[in-house]
């Protein structure tokens, strides 16, 4: 009896446990966003430090820029922290509207001069799109000035035509921080690097209230906000390494929007009621990168055989899904400037044949590495079964992040698969980086350099790219962008794009008004959730 | 309690941080032949030389590896675990914050299966080649065969998106993240310190479908080891006797076989109580559990090398003190091994 009483006791225990996770397990609140993704690579929250994806959609929220990108326009600058501006020959002056820090600060030109002279002078991969037009940690202070204290005013250099240094001045590397409060936690001429690294300085919507690596970051509204606090109260990202569990944390209504699943997972809300799946185009691209040190890929007639050694539309449609669209030129289809993709699809006879013309009548072997992620370890062996069948034996070999990473700058590989985003929401921002490349030489020890990882030297190119960035008559310039396209198909690239790449996300429908970012920097102030 | 005196108590410390100097140069040298690279992690794809060879010079990645081990000794002998590349903290920080979300779910899981994997053996030897015995075999047979990964997520499936019964991935839900000030780290513990019930609950249906997974494992262990210590007193004379006096069987095993077998049960537990907290890695990734193992994966992502010897070490300590309270435990409570030294 006494057995039974205790069996009695516990069922009745687990019973009234299991209810009670029930009732405490509701929907996430109505003013509360909830992201489930990765953050195993956020190392900063710094914005003149992080470049990585998902840190910048953080900062996004936490900081302003002084003019910003639409969402939704392909081109359109739009302002931000500047009410207005004006350009010159010689650069742009900027208003600021009356706008304040979270900290009660108000921002003024100062903090605009600060925050460029920081991003210079930290002198990090954030710096190199500035860097690259010729903003040096030298040069910038008498560049940039703040005029008064409402007006800021920043002059071109001979490397760069005023609208592409908009769109630069719109990346989150360019976002304003607050000067007095980031001077307050300067710790060894850091400019306050080590403090800003996980605190938040900023005049955007959200203020950080906490971020733990690899678990979660909470954003809290920001009351002193310049059009009024947003009507989200906090927005969570919650680190949710697995696509399988975020699915489940998705259909269960425990996170508002999955953005780190894969194609499978995400399929299964294609025709789901009560879920929407956005297909953000990043205007990057998913990369063959080939070693032109390599006796075999230095031979253009061997990077030919190899682009018509691929199957492209089988990997677009059983790989890649929602995340890729065959494009064999650095400039996605939907710009006005872009060229039709050259003749380049799987073609067995043509790719021996150009094989057998460069030498190699029974092919080579060759390594092919790869981050070991979705969906380039797939792609990595599709890519092995197809040039196998025009003779070139592949090994693939994984690796983490940074040790694809590590080899792809020491030019340490034969074949290795990088992916590319735009800063610039045109031709130029998404052809850039496979279009230029100063000095080849291995001296040079470029590594930042894209081109120069796979060794490929195109003085021509480079030289028309250089070119098109200080044009600014629009129908010559985009005469530029068809010469340089048609000049890169023709040198049969090492940088090899092969499929545009996507970022698709899926939001539960009560979310309104989330529109992906094309540079994934997606704001947040104007986001609601509806009611049941 | 003789036995073990000041002078051998000496000695296993000894013999204790020998092993885990091994432990470092072995851990030291593997972390420096990965092909990782933590200084591009931190400046970026993009950033040039100058950048990238400042920021090496900074990290004193640009010295011989056999300065930089020393140097590191150096500052672990002052008890300075050094600073962490993943998070900009210092790795203690790191790890004060990462441990007791560990230490939780590992604890929770050897308590089930200490809790059901116990009774389950005894019943199983009780019972020997009855149904009882067969059903005992094949819970432990699955529960080691088949991977945690699997369970965790068909756990979720079945657990949490199906039956809602459990919380989700995570300590808490999102609406209670933050409500609890953290004293112990322990979600746990710090809800009832703070009086926040409601917190506790939420928190608890959270953690047990993670700490049921785990502890399914280590219970399939614990119940074939419980089996078999008890199978063996079961033939020995003094149980025979017992049997012969009218003692009933149940009343043999808690009165007589129990007591005869607890010294061997703790050095099981003690080994099933390190795994846990080693291993707990695979549940920690699935249930995003922001504990030690997810910590340490991420640092071996990207070679951060102060992170991961600091976590080698933590596990490493853990590891050797159960290894050596377990002997402790023997000398104090099995007469035997007392007449023996």
């Amino acid at each position: 009896m006494k057995l039974f009483r205790s069996g009695v006791f516990v069922v009745a225990a687990f019973a009234a446990f299991a209810l009670s996770a029930t009732v405490g397990h509701a929907a996430t609140p109505k003013d509360q966003l909830v992201i489930g993704t990765s953050l195993a690579q956020v190392l900063s929250l710094d914005p003149q430090q992080a470049t990585e994806a998902k840190a910048l959609e953080v900062m996004a929220n936490l900081y302003d820029r002084l003019v910003a990108t639409d969402a939704n326009g392909r081109d359109k600058i739009i302002p931000q922290l500047a009410e207005k501006w004006e350009i010159d020959e010689k650069g742009i002056t900027f208003k600021l509207r009356d706008a304040t820090f979270a900290s009660g600060n108000p921002v003024t030109a100062k903090d605009v001069v600060y925050s460029l002279t920081r991003l210079l002078k930290l002198d990090q991969s954030a710096a190199a799109n500035f860097k690259r037009i010729g903003y040096t940690g030298d040069n910038i202070e008498t560049l940039a000035r703040a005029i008064d204290d409402k007006t800021f005013r920043i002059d071109l250099t001979n490397a760069v035509a005023a609208d592409f240094l908009m769109y630069r001045l719109a990346m989150v590397v360019a976002s304003v921080v607050d000067s007095v409060e980031v001077q307050k936690h300067v710790v060894n001429n850091d400019f306050g690097n080590a403090w800003l690294r996980t605190n938040s300085a900023g005049s955007g919507p959200f203020t950080l209230n906490r971020w733990t690596p690899n678990e979660i970051v909470i954003l809290e509204a920001n009351p002193k906000y310049v059009t009024g606090k947003p009507q989200l109260r906090r927005v969570v990202m919650r680190h949710v390494p697995e696509s399988q569990v975020e699915r489940l944390m998705l259909e269960r209504g425990d996170i508002d929007i999955a953005n780190a699943l894969t194609a499978s997972d995400l399929n299964a809300f294609k025709d789901k009621s009560g879920f929407v799946i956005q297909r953000v185009p990043t205007l990057g691209f998913y990369v063959l990168a080939m070693n032109a040190s390599n006796q075999h890929l230095s031979s253009p007639l061997v990077r030919e055989a190899i682009a018509y050694g691929i199957d492209y539309a089988g990997i677009e449609r059983t790989i890649l899904g929602p995340y890729g669209k065959t494009r064999t030129v650095p400039v996605p289809e939907t710009l006005s400037e872009a060229i039709p993709s050259p003749d380049w699809k799987f073609d067995v006879e043509k790719a021996k044949a150009l094989l057998a013309e460069a030498g190699y009548p029974n092919g080579f072997n060759l390594t092919l590495k790869t981050i070991s992620q979705t969906p380039r370890v797939d792609m990595a062996t599709a890519i092995q079964a197809s040039l196998a069948q025009i003779g070139i034996k592949v090994t693939i070999q994984q690796g983490n992040g940074s040790d694809i990473i590590a080899a792809h700058r020491a030019r340490d590989f034969d074949l290795l698969i990088p992916q590319t985003g735009a800063y610039m929401p045109n031709a130029l921002g998404s052809m850039e980086q496979f279009s230029s490349n100063p000095d080849n030489s291995r001296e040079a020890n470029n590594a930042g350099n894209f081109v120069w990882r796979s060794a490929w030297d195109i003085p021509e190119l480079t030289k028309l790219t250089d070119k098109a960035s200080v044009e600014t008559d629009p129908a010559k310039r985009s005469e530029i962008f068809k010469q340089m396209q048609n000049l890169f198909v023709e040198l049969k690239p090492a940088v090899l794009p092969m499929f545009e790449r996507f970022e698709p996300i899926v939001l539960n429908a009560k979310v309104k008004g989330y529109l992906g970012h094309p540079s994934l920097i997606t704001r947040l102030e104007g986001v609601t959730k509806a009611s049941e | 309690m003789k036995e073990l005196t000041f002078s051998e108590l000496g000695k296993r410390i000894l013999q204790l941080l020998v092993s885990l100097f091994i432990l470092l140069c072995v851990t030291f040298v593997i972390g420096r032949l990965l092909p990782t690279d933590p200084v591009g992690a931190i400046v970026g794809e993009l950033a040039d030389p100058a950048a990238y060879k400042a920021m090496r010079a900074r990290l004193g990645l640009d010295l011989p590896v056999y300065q930089q081990f020393w140097i590191y000794l150096q500052g672990l002998m002052q008890g300075d675990l050094g600073q962490a590349i993943l998070t900009g903290n210092t790795v203690a920080s790191d790890l004060a914050q990462a441990f007791p979300a560990t230490l939780e779910l590992a604890t929770l899981a050897i308590l089930i299966s200490t809790l059901v994997g116990v009774p389950l053996g005894l019943a199983a030897a009780l019972f020997r080649d009855t149904l009882v015995d067969q059903i005992a075999r094949f819970i432990a047979l699955f529960g080691h065969s088949v991977p945690i990964f699997w369970f965790g997520i068909v756990g979720l499936v079945i657990f949490y998106a199906g039956l809602a019964w459990v919380g989700g991935p995570g300590r808490v839900d999102v609406y209670y993240e933050g409500i609890v000030p953290s004293v112990t780290g322990m979600m746990l513990i710090d809800s009832l310190i703070a009086g926040e019930v409601e917190v506790f609950w939420n928190a608890l249906s959270h953690i047990i479908l993670p700490a049921c997974i785990l502890a399914y494992a280590a219970m399939a262990y614990i119940t074939r080891m419980t089996r078999s210590f008890t199978l063996e007193q079961l033939s020995q004379d003094y149980v025979i006797a017992a049997r012969a006096k009218g003692v009933s069987p149940a009343g043999t095993v808690i009165g007589h076989v129990l007591p005869n077998i607890g010294v061997q049960l703790i050095t099981v537990l003690a080994i099933s109580y390190g795994n846990l907290l080693e291993g707990a890695v695979v549940t920690e990734v699935v249930f995003s559990w922001p504990g030690i193992g997810q910590y340490m994966t991420n640092a071996l992502m990207i070679g951060d090398m102060n992170a991961i010897l600091a976590a080698t070490i933590i596990v490493g300590i853990i590891f050797m003190i159960l290894n050596f309270l377990a002997d402790v435990a023997y000398a104090v409570l099995d007469p035997r091994t007392r007449e023996a030294t």
